[in-house]
Parts: C-alpha cells; structure tokens; sequence
C-alpha cells in the first residue's frame, strides 16, 4: 500500500495555532540545526499496515516556551519534566494526525522525548519520507516522518 | 458542577482544565483511565469527563466502557478527546457509550461546542 500525501506543514501549523497561540512560518533553507544548540525532540512511532515514526523538533529554548504557554506558567517556573510533557504532546498530536491521514489500520505508541546536542535520531527499518523545516518567532521547528522503507 | 479530565499528558489536562474552569467546572485530574476510576469511587460521580484514548496502564476506550458498565456513574457525559481522528475510532468509541468526540488539536470553543451539544454549557 502506497502512503498517501501527508501535508507535514498543514498539520504543524494546525497544531500550534490551535493549542499555542503561535504561527509557524515556511522555513526555505534546509532543516538543520547548529550542533552547539540543544535541541528536544518528541517521537511516536507508527505500526499498523503502515510502520514508522514522527518527530517533532525544537530548539530547547522554544520548548521551555512552549510548555509555558501550556501550563500556563512562567518560563522560570518550567522545569525539565513539564517541558518533556509539552513535547510529547506536540509529538503525540502530530503524529496522531499523521496516522489519520494514512488509510489503513494503524497504531500510535505513546510519546518518548529525547535531548541535547548534535545528536541523529533514527528507527530501524525505516527511511525519511518526509521533513519539513519552519520558524516559530525565528527559531527552527522541524517535523520528520519516517516510514518502513517498503511502505 | 464538577468534571474530570483523563489524559497521560499534564500539559493537556491543564489546558482542558482551564477551559473547563472558565465554563464553570470543578475539576479533578486523572494520567490515565484506572486512576480516574479511583478518584472517582473516592469522590464521587461527576456530571462530565474529558478523556485521551491512548494512555498507560488503562486507556479511554476501557474508561468509557468501565464506566457505562457501572450503575454507579450513570448520568456521566463521556466525552473522547484523542488525536483519534478516524471513523473506525469515532465508532468505536461511541459504541462503547462515549457521548462526544473532540479531535486534538482542539480550541475552547470546540470544547465549548462539544458540551452545548451535551447542554453542559451555554
């Protein structure tokens, strides 16, 4: 079964302007953020008659934002746990609507959030079939879905 | 009135849970659909609940139907909130005894919409 179009951007910008408040604007240089920057990232993987991942990524500074924004704190009150849990959730909920785009029976497993610097994440068995870079008051936000590499 | 909102992610609840307070809701918070049914043999039936679909230990689908098996919670309006966004789900859910379904993202008037259909909210 060949995956369909899955418009990475739409379903971003959706998201956070729905749950943030905030815009996510086109990003036309290639998505790569500078090795010295600590960046979060939230995965959910996919199984099902398709199998994969999505990713979600983000300067840490913006996720500490983000978790703001969320719990209605100040960025000072957030600690590592709450912004672990606001990254998650943005993986959760694009990779959710992923899934539902995709025809077929899929699953979507529970968030895990990694971070830190210059680091490469990958799934086994998997390909990028998609990445997509935007900005978010200036800073990098990327979305990557990986899929089986027959899929 | 009171509501509970279920879902693994603190971040979700406390938005729901300031939505919810803004219509008037009490609320009690639950990480998954076990806790919840605790919380609620301690504290009593709640006239709504918010619930994810997927969650550790026991998910929404398994809440719902726990809780329509209870005679306990009867008169409880069930309302799925997931990034659950297929028909297959949809059914589901509602075939287990879910009275609404909200896809993630959500806005507070979708929210808001969800509960005047239910006449929890003006």
């Amino acid at each position: 079964m060949d995956a369909p179009v899955v418009e990475l951007d739409r379903i971003a910008s959706d998201i956070w302007t729905a749950m943030l408040g905030l815009t996510l604007e086109p990003y036309h240089d290639a998505p790569v953020f500078p090795p010295d920057q600590r960046v979060a990232t939230g995965i959910v993987q996919i199984t099902g008659d398709f199998e994969g991942a999505v990713t979600v990524q983000l300067a840490e500074t913006k996720a500490r934002e983000v978790a703001a924004i969320m719990f209605a704190m100040g960025p000072d009150e957030i600690g590592e746990e709450e912004v672990s849990d606001a990254v998650g959730e943005l993986a959760n909920m694009t990779g959710g609507n992923v899934k539902s785009t995709l025809c077929g029976v899929c699953q979507l497993s529970l968030p895990s959030v990694t971070s830190g610097r210059d680091y490469h994440v990958s799934v086994p068995g998997t390909a990028v079939r998609d990445r997509i870079g935007m900005t978010c008051g200036g800073e990098l936000v990327v979305i990557t879905m990986l899929l089986r590499q027959d899929a | 009135m009171r509501a509970i909102v279920v879902d693994d992610s603190r971040a979700t609840r406390a938005i729901l849970v300031r939505i919810l307070a803004e219509l008037g809701f009490e609320c009690h918070q639950a990480a998954h659909g076990r806790e919840a049914l605790d919380l609620l043999a301690a504290q009593g039936v709640v006239e709504l609940a918010l619930v994810d679909w997927n969650m550790p230990v026991m998910d929404g689908l398994a809440f719902v139907r726990q809780v329509r098996a209870d005679g306990a919670l009867d008169g409880m309006k069930l309302v799925m909130v997931t990034t659950e966004g297929d028909t297959a789900h949809l059914v589901r859910a509602l075939e287990a005894g879910a009275d609404e379904y909200a896809m993630k993202p959500f806005t507070a008037a979708v929210i808001r919409e969800k509960l005047q259909l239910l006449d929890l909210a003006q």
